[in-house]
């Protein structure tokens, strides 16, 4: 769902611009004040990783392909939405500068909706849902899905207010293609979080760790 | 527990992986945005596959364009698969080196950014 630079007028990606760059200055206080420096290798391999899975096409029939997105799991693993922003952001610069995969003007745009709604529905769905369910795996999943689905629905919007899609149209085909994609993010989301807290417990967020064995209740 | 030395490494390592693959196995079918597109201007139905010719119509008048040096994750015809491994795993690294280095100087203590 990388907006490409000709989808969208200038000044509409000014404005997104505009908004993005609040959440950027945010998750840059984020990563300097309130993330753990211990946290660190974690935040470089998650770049990594969202990078390569967003360079991996996934069939999801109807003639139609989709790559995760990763906030939900940033989000989650780091325990914070500015998680997602900031390591989205820096994402999606390199995909927009070097490989032409969303545009300059529409970066804005694509930092909003993958980064920062991604990143706050993935983290404020898994917070609700898992405060509900108590599971990790279930929370993370639905979690996930919703991260891929609504920032799907988000750029169908801001198509339509620029005048490239329809409305209903638009939404429509968005909201299947990407509800399919969301099963497989949701399914990743949660096998690498199981990765993560395999090998390295301590760095992942404590909201996401099992809850501790009771022996009596 | 993995020191994070080697938690570095297999992370990268394993992001590195799932990018090679990515270059032989992705589908080339358009994305969910693309194949919107492709809907809306009536080149493909919601369900049915998508044409091998089809082309996104581009408004470019009063639009942004920039040429970037690897467009699509390539480095153009003649190179083929390579070309795309190339590029993958340079933005693999790239991404990696780009947070780590941001983050370090950001936690380094006496600096600000």
């Amino acid at each position: 769902m990388h907006i490409p630079d000709f989808a969208i007028p200038i000044y509409q990606g000014v404005i997104y611009w505009a908004i993005a760059l609040v959440f950027v200055f945010l998750a840059v206080r984020w990563a300097k004040n309130d993330m753990n420096e211990e946290k660190l290798p974690l935040v470089a391999v998650l770049a990594a990783a969202i990078f390569a899975i967003q360079s991996f096409n996934l069939p999801v029939s109807m003639g139609t392909s989709g790559h995760l997105v990763g906030g939900a799991l940033a989000a989650i693993v780091l325990g914070s939405p500015f998680a997602a922003v900031f390591i989205l952001t820096m994402v999606l610069i390199v995909q927009g500068v070097l490989f032409g995969d969303g545009g300059i003007t529409t970066m804005g745009a694509n930092i909003i909706n993958m980064g920062v709604i991604g990143g706050f529905v993935g983290f404020y769905s898994y917070k609700g849902i898992k405060a509900a369910t108590k599971s990790m795996p279930v929370s993370a999943f639905i979690a996930a899905w919703l991260a891929c689905l609504i920032p799907a629905l988000a750029c169908a919007v801001e198509m339509f207010i620029a005048g490239t899609f329809p409305l209903m149209e638009g939404l429509v085909a968005m909201g299947i293609y990407h509800a399919i994609i969301g099963v497989i993010e949701g399914v990743i989301t949660v096998a690498a979080i199981y990765l993560i807290m395999n090998v390295r417990p301590d760095l992942v967020d404590s909201g996401v760790k099992p809850l501790k064995k009771v022996s009596a209740v | 527990m993995m020191d994070n030395r080697t938690f570095l490494i297999v992370g990268l390592v394993i992001s590195l992986l799932v990018g090679s693959i990515a270059v032989f196995m992705a589908s080339s079918d358009p994305d969910g945005l693309e194949s919107t597109a492709l809907v809306i201007q009536g080149d493909k139905t919601l369900t049915g596959a998508a044409p091998e010719d089809a082309k996104i119509h581009e408004v470019t008048e009063g639009r942004f364009s920039y040429e970037s040096p690897m467009p699509d994750y390539a480095l153009g015809e003649e190179m083929g698969s390579a070309g795309g491994l190339v590029a993958i795993l340079a933005g693999t690294i790239l991404a990696f080196l780009v947070v780590l280095g941001l983050v370090y100087v950001m936690k380094a203590p006496g600096k600000s950014v």
